[in-house]
């Protein structure tokens, strides 16, 4: 098992921490890089929930004044060849990749929860059969598997979403299924099937929370990968259209093409890109940690 | 190369110079040119593909009946030349055109070339013949030929249904080459012969493709180059740091776009850049059958809004030009005089102006400030597709118009419109000759599968044909005016403009000459050679 | 043993037919077929000869006879011809595999001979600056887009070396070649390695942990020869596992790599073949990336059972 008692695991390390506030500092104090890259994503989140309210213009609006224009003080991060603002599509393009990230990573979690919970649940022909479809998913990278689904969906964000989504299901499918078997043969779910518990009631209330704790590893992990997996899509022009301000879209070829013109155009949503993911790497090892002692470092 | 020679010059060529002034003094035989090409096309047939992917690097393997003048930049009917053709003559009725052929003249398997291989062209062109091309882009170019007849071994003739001046232009563009008789249309697709200067070596799918040198040219003492090799890099951004780094002679033809070319010249100064109109126009498709677009006052509304100046500034730097739907003086020979196009609505004055006129026919249809017009913008998922589609949604904001870019996948486009599911498309239209007929019965006929607004006036379908008739070329232009301005007036297919990019090459290459009018007419290349 | 390696043949051979319906499924589910990309570029649709164009490539059949037609044509060792070349598919696949795999090896070589070293270095080191500066390091590595990085590294060369590592043409000799895809590798190679120094590192650290190291120290074997011989023996195991995993994934990034280095392998192949809709292309690849996946892991299983006797496969 590999749950964890957050309070315990708390009080082992010696602290005597009550409030929220004084164990968000704890943790942060305990976690630097964790702490970092939460800080990061948080900034991202803002960034995306707020980004009307902080970007002047619309990211969107064309300007023949502005067509290449360098950073400085009429447009903090340069504008594109359009003439639009670069700052706004950046902040706005959080909004996308966010969306993106994390819309494909519950999506995939949740139908991969479902998967295998059933398939680690039911056993049988059911179990078989999810086992075999999960290795022929698995049998090609992830990449490949986004571009034949992504190609086949046409190019829209709900599209993009699902796309990302259906590769990520195997991984989730199979921990959730292997906590599952382990899971149900304790002795408290025996305990709950001998008071006539429905099996339903039980994959439930009991076996699921306590299979969180690594789908929580997972998703963190994931949400990186989907990010990337975006941009890569984005960058071949199999991802999210125009004129949806994606990093990816914007690192794609009318970027590259002024490469050395307006440098800025290329560096500016690949920061982005990097830094959001390398937030969530930072906050997924630090929940990992946290959650899954066994790999604690 | 290396083991390059300079070249005794010939006193004759001298005298040729005063057609070829370009040419240098002394040219040098050998060495490979190198090329970057920018996409993979779906076979090397020239016949059968309507790009420039194909037409560029293919053209230089062939020779047509007549060609136009390689080393004049302006194409027109002066510049017409014999090729396979020594000389050619009309008929008293302006109906019968005929070719006398050269002689001597050898396939690139060694089979020499008569007029039977000339009539087997354009039987398979006018789809006569039991062979069939896969598919047939040019076939409208050719609705007037009833018929070729082969007079003798050395004499063709094309029989018209009615006087057709034009024709010949068509048959001096880079898409008109002979094809031999005795090799199937399927095996020009992946292995062709010809006669041209450069025989066809390897064309392998997103790598490149390879000619060398014919050595038994028909034309003493040609090709220079050994060989020329087109290799395929899908990214722009790739290709120009290629030829910045020194990787490629020369630019794919009309890659560099206005914005890119500074930084070229920055970095390679000492390239020689040629800036020139592409021969592609930014477009609007307008669906005009179904609501809300059939209603007449929007669609005037919209021609008001655009602006076509902010376009042209952000499309090219202010390079592009504003034209009807033929390419624009000084380079084009038929298109719109400024004084004419400035009388067009949308095409000048107060902005602010027509804008204020655009939205109070906005209102009177219905819509306002409060209510405002949903609609898409369907475009295909290219580049130079988008960046314009966007622009227009942003403009099309300023009269209550909400518009949504609507990406449609490549494969699916011509079937989307064809079938007219779209509002508002926004498309681009080449032209391959700069020559009325090629480029009105294909696009505004009513008949026309490439009609994709299915704007049908009959009455300017006359005026067309009567245009096509006309011998007098002054008279034909003010005619060919008359027709186009109409176009414009009726927003059978607004031209938002009419786009310029450049084609640059390192100081090594010589005696190249850019068509100004045409991209795809200036490939034959027998006499460009590298100073090295 | 024996029976267990028939079992994992037979899981092979169903997943690679599972494999086979899935994308032929898929890719008919993709719009539009190679008829419409050939009329494309004439700027017109002409149904009739788009039927002619269907119906010469079978693609007017049912959708159960065109599956059994390709099936039987692969077990045969007949892959059909491209529909855009109408060359043979293996005469189109078979030389652009040998340039992915020489650049997917030189990726691995270069994330090993990077990962593993670091990763050790970051476990000896544990939590001290130099840790935290290699963690941040492989951090990062997983974070960079990896064509981002490869324009970063474009932009370089172009700047300081007025030169640029793209493919223009074949290499002469062997030596050129490592050349020229040293730098696409280093560029996909970099987030692999950044994974194997992370794994590196936590098998190395849970190793270290061990009782039997506690003896070795204890019984006086010096640091250094622990460290470096008891302990990474034992956490090259799971380092393996990944490098099987990461060996799918490589094909993954190579697609952007080979598309901004120009480079004419397969992974660029197989995204123009399905933008073409080239059914044979894409089918036959994805065919063979599968079989390269399955057989990898199956190695890599099999690699397990030498680098660690206690492991025993029993049915």
């Amino acid at each position: 098992m590999t749950t964890v008692d957050h309070s315990a695991e708390l009080a082992r390390a010696g602290a005597n921490v009550t409030g929220w506030a004084s164990r968000t500092l704890f943790l942060a104090n305990r976690y630097p890089l964790g702490a970092f890259g939460a800080v990061i994503v948080i900034l991202f989140v803002f960034a995306a929930i707020f980004a009307d309210v902080i970007t002047p213009v619309d990211p969107t609006s064309t300007n023949p004044a502005k067509s290449l224009m360098a950073p400085g003080g009429q447009a903090l991060m340069g504008a594109d060849f359009m003439g639009r603002d670069m700052y706004s599509r950046v902040v706005h393009g959080a909004r996308i990749s966010l969306a993106v990230g994390l819309g494909s990573t519950a999506l995939g979690c949740l139908i991969g929860v479902i998967i295998g919970l059933a398939s680690g649940y039911l056993l049988g022909w059911f179990d078989l059969l999810v086992q075999r479809v999960i290795d022929i998913m698995q049998a090609l990278p992830l990449l490949v598997m986004a571009l034949v689904m992504a190609a086949s969906l046409g190019p829209s964000l709900e599209n993009t979403i699902i796309a990302i989504s259906i590769p990520l299901i195997p991984n989730v499918a199979r921990v959730i299924r292997s906590n599952t078997l382990a899971i149900r043969e304790l002795p408290y779910v025996e305990a709950a099937r001998a008071q006539g518990m429905s099996e339903v009631r039980i994959a439930v209330f009991h076996v699921l929370p306590n299979t969180l704790a690594p789908l929580i590893v997972l998703a963190t992990a994931q949400l990186g990968a989907a990010i990337l997996t975006e941009a890569s899509l984005s960058f071949l022009g199999l991802g999210i259209p125009e004129p949806h301000p994606s990093w990816g879209r914007m690192l794609s070829e009318s970027a590259a093409e002024y490469v050395r013109t307006a440098p800025w155009l290329v560096i500016f949503p690949g920061l982005a890109i990097s830094l959001v993911v390398f937030g969530t790497n930072l906050l997924g090892d630090a929940v990992r940690d946290l959650l899954d002692p066994r790999q604690r470092s | 190369m290396r083991g390059s020679y300079p070249r005794a010059v010939a006193l004759a060529a001298i005298v040729i110079g005063s057609f070829a002034a370009s040419s240098a003094i002394a040219q040098k035989s050998g060495g490979t040119l190198k090329i970057s090409h920018r996409d993979t096309p779906p076979s090397v047939s020239m016949h059968e593909e309507a790009t420039v992917s194909v037409a560029a690097p293919m053209m230089a393997v062939f020779n047509n009946l007549v060609v136009y003048d390689q080393h004049k930049p302006i194409n027109s009917t002066e510049t017409i030349v014999p090729e396979l053709a020594e000389s050619w003559s009309w008929s008293q009725d302006a109906k019968v055109l005929t070719f006398q052929l050269r002689q001597g003249v050898q396939w690139h398997d060694g089979k020499p070339f008569t007029a039977e291989d000339v009539k087997c062209t354009w039987d398979l062109l006018t789809e006569k013949s039991k062979q069939k091309f896969r598919k047939n882009p040019r076939e409208t170019w050719y609705t007037n030929l009833k018929d070729v007849k082969v007079d003798g071994p050395h004499q063709v003739s094309f029989h018209l249904g009615r006087p057709q001046p034009g024709i010949l232009a068509m048959l001096a563009a880079g898409y008109s080459p002979v094809y031999p008789c005795h090799v199937s249309p399927a095996q020009m697709r992946t292995k062709p012969i010809g006669t041209g200067p450069f025989k066809f070596v390897e064309f392998k799918q997103n790598e490149f493709i390879k000619l060398a040198k014919n050595p038994n040219y028909w034309k003493q003492g040609k090709p220079y180059l050994d060989a020329i090799e087109w290799t395929i890099v899908r990214s722009r951004s790739t290709r120009i740091l290629g030829f910045v780094a020194g990787e490629f002679h020369m630019t794919f033809p009309v890659d560099i776009t206005v914005p890119l070319l500074k930084d070229i010249t920055s970095q390679r100064p000492q390239a020689t850049c040629e800036l020139q109109p592409t021969n592609v126009s930014v477009n609007l498709l307008v669906n005009r059958d179904a609501p809300p677009f059939d209603n007449a006052k929007i669609r005037r509304a919209m021609l008001l809004t655009m602006d076509r100046k902010a376009f042209i500034d952000i499309l090219s730097e202010g390079k592009n030009d504003m034209g009807g739907a033929l390419l624009p003086p000084p380079e084009g020979q038929w298109g719109l005089p400024p004084e004419r196009l400035a009388k067009l609505p949308g095409y000048g004055g107060d902005m602010a102006k027509n804008r204020n006129e655009a939205r109070k026919l906005m209102q009177e249809a219905g819509y306002g400030p409060n209510k405002r017009l949903a609609v898409k913008v369907s475009t295909r998922n290219i580049e130079v597709y988008r960046d314009p589609a966007v622009i227009l949604i942003d403009h099309l904001k300023e009269i209550y118009i909400d518009a949504e870019l609507d990406i449609i996948d490549t494969s699916q486009w011509y079937g989307r419109i064809a079938r007219k599911e779209y509002a508002v498309g926004l498309n681009l239209t080449g032209s391959s000759v700069d020559e009325p007929d090629a480029y009105f019965f294909e696009n505004y006929a009513c008949a026309s599968e490439r009609n994709y607004t299915k704007y049908c006036n009959a009455d300017l379908e006359k005026k067309m044909v009567a245009q096509s008739q006309e011998l007098d070329v002054k008279k034909r232009q003010k005619m060919v005016w008359d027709i186009d301005e109409q176009l414009q007036l009726d927003g059978a297919r607004p031209i938002i403009s009419h786009g310029r990019a450049a084609t640059c090459w390192q100081p090594e290459v010589k005696n190249v000459t850019m068509h100004r009018n045409s991209i795809y007419n200036g490939w034959r290349w027998d006499d460009i050679w590298l100073d090295k | 043993m024996a029976s267990y390696l028939v079992k994992r043949l037979l899981l092979m051979l169903l997943t690679l037919f599972g494999m086979s319906v899935l994308i032929f499924v898929m890719l008919r589910l993709v719009p539009g077929n190679i008829a419409d990309i050939v009329f494309e570029a004439a700027g017109m649709i002409d149904d009739a000869d788009k039927a002619q164009i269907e119906a010469e490539l079978g693609l007017d059949q049912p959708i159960i006879v065109q599956y059994l037609q390709w099936i039987g044509g692969l077990v045969q060792g007949d892959l059909g011809f491209s529909y855009v070349s109408e060359k043979p598919t293996i005469e189109e696949i078979g030389p652009r595999i040998p340039i992915t795999a020489k650049l997917a090896l030189m990726a691995l070589i270069f994330s090993i001979v990077l990962g593993l070293p670091l990763g050790v270095i970051s476990a000896v080191r544990q939590n001290t600056k130099l840790d935290y500066a290699l963690r941040v390091i492989s951090l990062s590595g997983l974070s960079l887009p990896s064509f981002w990085l490869a324009l970063l590294i474009l932009m370089f060369c172009v700047q300081y070396f007025g030169t640029i590592p793209i493919y223009t043409r074949p290499p002469d000799t062997l030596w050129d070649e490592l050349l020229l895809y040293s730098i696409p590798a280093a560029a996909v190679g970099f987030r692999s390695s950044a994974l194997i120094m992370r794994l590196t590192r936590s098998s190395m650290l849970e190793v270290l942990r061990q009782d039997y190291i506690r003896t070795a120290r204890a019984m006086g074997a010096s640091n250094t020869s622990v460290n470096y011989y008891h302990a990474l023996k034992n956490a090259v195991l799971p380092v393996t596992t990944i490098i099987g995993i990461e060996a799918a994934f490589l094909i993954g990034g190579l697609i952007v790599t080979e598309t901004v280095f120009n480079i004419p392998g397969v992974a660029r192949f197989l995204v123009e073949a399905i933008l073409w809709r080239d059914y044979p292309i894409v089918q036959n690849l994805v065919m063979f990336i599968a079989l390269v996946v399955v057989v990898v892991n199956f190695l890599v299983d099999l690699l397990y059972v030498v680098l660690d006797p206690r492991i025993k496969y029993a049915d």
